[in-house]
């Protein structure tokens, strides 16, 4: 079951095309990662999914259901650009933007009051949000995302602003949020951020969908059967089925080299007839980046 | 409608919980009656002319007894020009005022010149038109002495009228109205109902501006369609005026009771043990102004005009409110919305200008149309209304302004949705129409 399905959305700015019949469908209870440069599209569509502007056309399904006002309270929704009322109590902030996400008063109470002891923030409830710190808004704002328990959770770059102890923090409880069912997608132009994190993904170029699937799946397509070794001594008379792309040297002695494995061989053959010709110190498969896979498929397009 | 509530809610607590606001409620009404009493109160005690030394060189000799008045200290001097000019500013007096041989022989004579008046500072208009007077009532006594004439012959030529108006209305009954008080009433209502938008405007302009500088509307337009959330800020920000009016009325009429019988009531009760037959008079006349102002107020539709003033009030606030919602939906800052401001404001300067020219004549066809156009028909009409203005009129303005205000608002919203997401764009007219026009 898809939580969300897009089907061939499109939306233009006069002249400029802002996304071009882009269909992605993202699985329950998984971190999907929405990949691609700046201005590819991705905001765009989160504000269509958000309901902030409407696609030209095509269709998004939330839970099988055509998008409809509804829906806004099973999203949460970070933005890129974010920020608090400056001069609004932490608490009233958070109340307001929990009501305006159809929280009763008395419910919205106690999560806040859960929320802020999580985030160790209780004693901050009285102060106005001008009075905290950068740290301390933006884990505010990650309650006020998150607190509706939405279903669907979005984060468009969602650690660009936040220092590196807030980002595990908020890694954490994303994490625990899947765990309890939501679903999340993180946009993000920065692929290695969420590289580790992600189990789906998309990839937006020039308002264009130009790859999707799992992680693992489009990984293994984008192997090219390359091997990386680090030995001691010299590497020399390999057989024509391994050839050596490049070596570098580690220190004194010791090299690093990317070997070419050719189809229908396998590492354990690279290995045994490494063995016999140098002190293998180490092998490992050469994985492609999602960043690596991103530049081969811009670089493909383009020739 | 819940999220417009929820808008409206937290628009009209931040600012009615914030220290200025309950400052300015409450000190408005204090500052003015202070501000005009304090303003009267100066002119009063400055008033005093008393200590200022003015010599008189009388070369004609008719003014020995001219210059009696208590509100300079004259001294006449003798001599010629030059030595009284020297005196003037050996012993440093106010002024000097010179009367030169005049020849009052002829009598067709009507003209008389060369009369000056030195001082070491410019001295001002009434300075100026009090020695006039005085040199002119001399004149003319002495004039009219020659002439034989009997000083009550001139009197008796001397009439007053006063020139009742009346409105001949429908049912045909003749109604006294008062042009002054009609066009005091047009100029209050017209002034509130401008101060109401330019104070109120800005605010909404700056709650604009507030969200989309400090990057929180996207993450409110996720749960709210940004219509509402534009109809909600109007709204509250709109109520927290009408709260800060109300205020003020409920604190004015306290403040006056509360006048009346601290300074009223002592007073009264001195004059009572004071002489009964003054006391007696005193109260007739009390009770004559009474019952005048009742006949004043008699005259103009008190309903007809407080009921029309909270609908021009309320129409007015909704059309220039969404404008200045729109302008703050465009801009980056407050420096940027100067030049949309401008135009928006025109109408309403447009108005207030026109103000003097419609009480003149409330019939005329600049009154009527102005009174029909929605942008400025809340003052306009506000100021004709004292005078009586046809049904059809009224009512015509009404469902213009009705219709004026949805349009605004509609034209407001489709730009608010654009601008509020619109980040460092170079703004122009241009693209403001392009907002209007596009498909969100």
């Amino acid at each position: 079951m898809n939580i969300l399905e897009a089907n061939n959305v499109s939306k233009a700015y006069a002249a400029h095309k802002a996304l071009d019949d882009v269909s992605i469908s993202i699985p329950k209870q998984s971190i999907f990662g929405l990949l691609g440069p700046n201005g590819a599209g991705k905001t765009t569509l989160i504000r269509i999914i958000n309901q902030i502007i409407m696609s030209d056309g095509g269709e998004i399904l939330i839970n099988g259901e055509k998008l409809h006002p509804k829906h806004v309270n099973v999203i949460g929704y970070l933005p890129e650009e974010r920020g608090l009322y400056k001069k609004m109590k932490v608490g009233e902030q958070l109340m307001y933007l929990a009501q305006l996400k159809g929280l009763s008063s008395g419910e919205a109470r106690s999560r806040i009051k859960n929320w802020l002891d999580k985030m160790s923030l209780t004693e901050w409830a009285g102060k106005k949000v001008e009075d905290l710190s950068k740290g301390m808004a933006q884990k505010i704002q990650f309650i006020a995302t998150v607190m509706h328990e939405p279903d669907l959770l979005i984060l468009d770059e969602p650690f660009s602003g936040f220092d590196p102890v807030n980002a595990n923090l908020i890694k954490d409880e994303i994490f625990e949020l899947r765990e309890k069912g939501a679903t999340v997608i993180f946009s993000t132009h920065r692929m290695e951020s969420v590289e580790q994190l992600c189990d789906d993904i998309a990839m937006i170029n020039h308002s264009k969908k130009i790859l999707d699937g799992t992680k693992k799946d489009i990984k293994k397509s984008y192997k090219s059967n390359k091997y990386q070794v680090d030995y001691k001594g010299q590497l020399t008379g390999l057989s024509p089925e391994f050839s050596i792309v490049e070596t570098s040297v580690i220190e004194d002695d010791f090299s690093q080299a990317i070997i070419q494995v050719q189809n229908g061989q396998n590492p354990n053959q690279l290995l045994s007839e490494l063995i016999n010709k140098t002190e293998v110190h180490g092998f490992t498969e050469v994985i492609p980046s999602i960043n690596d896979i991103f530049i081969t498929i811009v670089e493909e397009a383009q020739s | 409608m819940r999220q417009i509530f929820l808008v409206f809610k937290r628009e009209y607590l931040t600012r009615v919980k914030k220290k200025s606001f309950l400052l300015a409620t409450i000190l408005t009404p204090l500052l003015f009656p202070a501000l005009i009493f304090g303003i009267i109160y100066l002119a009063n005690t400055d008033g005093g002319n008393e200590d200022k030394d003015i010599f008189v060189l009388d070369e004609s000799g008719y003014f020995a007894d001219a210059f009696n008045d208590s509100d300079y200290n004259y001294s006449h001097v003798t001599g010629t020009l030059d030595e009284a000019k020297a005196k003037f500013q050996e012993e440093g007096v106010y002024g000097l005022i010179h009367i030169p041989v005049l020849d009052l022989e002829d009598a067709t004579k009507t003209r008389y010149d060369n009369f000056s008046f030195f001082s070491e500072t410019n001295p001002g208009n009434s300075v100026m038109n009090d020695f006039e007077r005085v040199i002119r009532v001399k004149l003319e006594s002495i004039k009219l002495d020659r002439s034989g004439i009997d000083p009550n012959v001139i009197n008796s030529l001397k009439v007053s009228i006063d020139l009742d108006s009346f409105n001949l209305g429908e049912t045909g009954e003749a109604k006294e109205n008062n042009t002054g008080l009609s066009s005091a009433i047009g100029y209050i209502f017209g002034f509130l109902i401008y101060m109401f938008i330019f104070i109120y405007g800005s605010q909404i302009m700056q709650s604009v501006l507030d969200e989309k500088t400090s990057r929180i509307v996207e993450v409110i337009v996720s749960s709210v369609r940004p219509f509402q959330l534009m109809m909600g800020k109007v709204l509250g920000v709109g109520a927290v005026g009408f709260t800060q009016l109300l205020i003020w009325i409920v604190l004015m009429f306290t403040l006056t009771s509360v006048g009346i019988a601290v300074f009223g009531g002592p007073a009264a009760g001195m004059e009572m043990m004071a002489d009964q037959m003054s006391q007696e008079i005193e109260l007739t006349e009390t009770q004559e102004t009474v019952a005048n102002i009742e006949n004043l107020l008699g005259t103009v539709p008190v309903v007809k005009i407080l009921v029309s003033f909270l609908f021009y009030f309320l129409g007015a606030y909704f059309l220039y409110g969404a404008l200045y919602a729109a302008v703050g939906s465009s801009v980056d800052s407050m420096q940027d919305a100067q030049q949309f401001m401008f135009p928006i404001m025109i109408p309403i300067i447009a108005a207030i200008i026109s103000l003097g020219f419609v009480l003149d004549d409330p019939h005329s066809s600049l009154a009527v149309t102005l009174s029909m156009i929605p942008f400025t028909s809340p003052i306009i009409m506000m100021a004709r209304l004292p005078f009586g203005v046809p049904t059809w009129q009224l009512l015509l303005s009404m469902v213009l302004l009705v219709g004026g205000f949805m349009g605004t608002i509609w034209v407001a919203g489709r730009i608010y949705r654009v601008g509020i997401l619109m980040y460092g764009a170079k703004v122009n007219w241009k693209t403001i129409a392009k907002w209007f026009t596009m498909k969100v």
